[in-house]
């Protein structure tokens, strides 16, 4: 019999687990998972602001990962294309969304610039840098990946992430937003 | 020219587009799988619309409580069909938001920056 103390207490250790998937993410799951995240905020009172900014995280995090999985579908059969996602609570009473995905070098050279210029600047300067690339994007539709980092960390006080080398070519993306 | 509404979902907006009396209308969330395709036909109609069957007077109802990147970039997009058409037509836009919903006054706050020619009335829901 499997041991759920030993589980419930994994989820449990940083605070409170809202919510912990890892596996395929489709868009109806996500819309699902979404559903199950706003009836947990009425649950917990928490306010509109608060909540409107964790589903638009999440939702953000999760079609990010379920988008590049289905662009990553042909050619590398070894490429395990699940994500994880959790959305909790921790010790400090503030809410976070964390992520984790395998992805490609060139993609990890892709975000990585992206990221370390977000944790230079302020919110000020991301909401700047977002209404930029808002901006300038106009006329190419590459599914939102290009302001979405942007979205994130908006709407929340501090992002951090790590990339972690599973071998030359692949790397586990782990993304934590705190609000 | 033909109306068209498309109705809401959990995770798209009704849309209501009227061509007899100039008014367009979005109504709830949009995070779509794929979001170009799902604003096609809109951005289709407002195309035909703007050329040479436009009212009047136009007026863009938009009541998002919140949204998807992409989304964020195709409202941004819509805004633009708007922009252009404006020195020919009168268009007016209202950005209605719930007044505890501060994302959303932030995001209609933008586009109020983004398109300083156009107007954008933000207003709190009844």
């Amino acid at each position: 019999m499997m041991d759920t103390k030993r589980l419930e207490k994994i989820l449990n250790e940083d605070g409170i687990v809202f919510l912990t998937y890892g596996g395929f993410l489709t868009q109806s799951l996500i819309v699902g998972m979404t559903e199950a995240l706003e009836k947990e905020s009425e649950n917990a009172e928490i306010s509109k602001k608060t909540s409107n900014n964790i589903f638009t995280i999440f939702i953000e995090l999760s079609q990010n990962m379920m988008n590049y999985s289905k662009s990553h579908q042909q050619g590398d059969l070894k490429f395990d294309p699940k994500g994880m996602i959790v959305v909790g609570k921790n010790t400090r009473d503030r809410y976070y969304v964390l992520s984790q995905n395998i992805i490609a070098i060139e993609d990890k050279n892709n975000i990585e610039p992206k990221l370390q210029e977000i944790l230079a600047t302020d919110l000020d300067g991301v909401k700047k840098l977002y209404k930029e690339a808002r901006r300038s994007g106009k006329h190419s539709h590459s599914k939102g990946g290009g302001i979405g980092l942007y979205e994130v960390a908006k709407r929340c006080s501090s992002i951090k992430y790590d990339f972690e080398a599973i071998n030359s070519d692949k790397f586990y993306f782990k993304f934590k937003a705190v609000l | 020219m033909e109306n068209l509404t498309i109705e809401a979902t959990q995770y798209t907006p009704e849309i209501k587009l009227d061509a007899s009396n100039g008014s367009i209308s979005l109504v709830g969330k949009s995070y779509p799988e794929n979001t170009f395709e799902f604003y096609k036909p809109m951005m289709e109609w407002l195309e035909e619309y703007f050329n040479g069957n436009a009212k009047e007077k136009t007026i863009l109802n938009m009541e998002i409580i919140y949204f998807n990147s992409s989304s964020s970039k195709l409202f941004f997009d819509l805004f633009d069909v708007l922009d252009e058409a404006k020195d020919s037509q009168n268009i007016e836009v209202n950005w209605i938001y719930d007044e505890d919903n501060e994302s959303a006054l932030e995001a209609g706050e933008d586009f109020v920056d983004d398109f300083e020619d156009l107007t954008i009335n933000l207003v709190v829901k009844a």
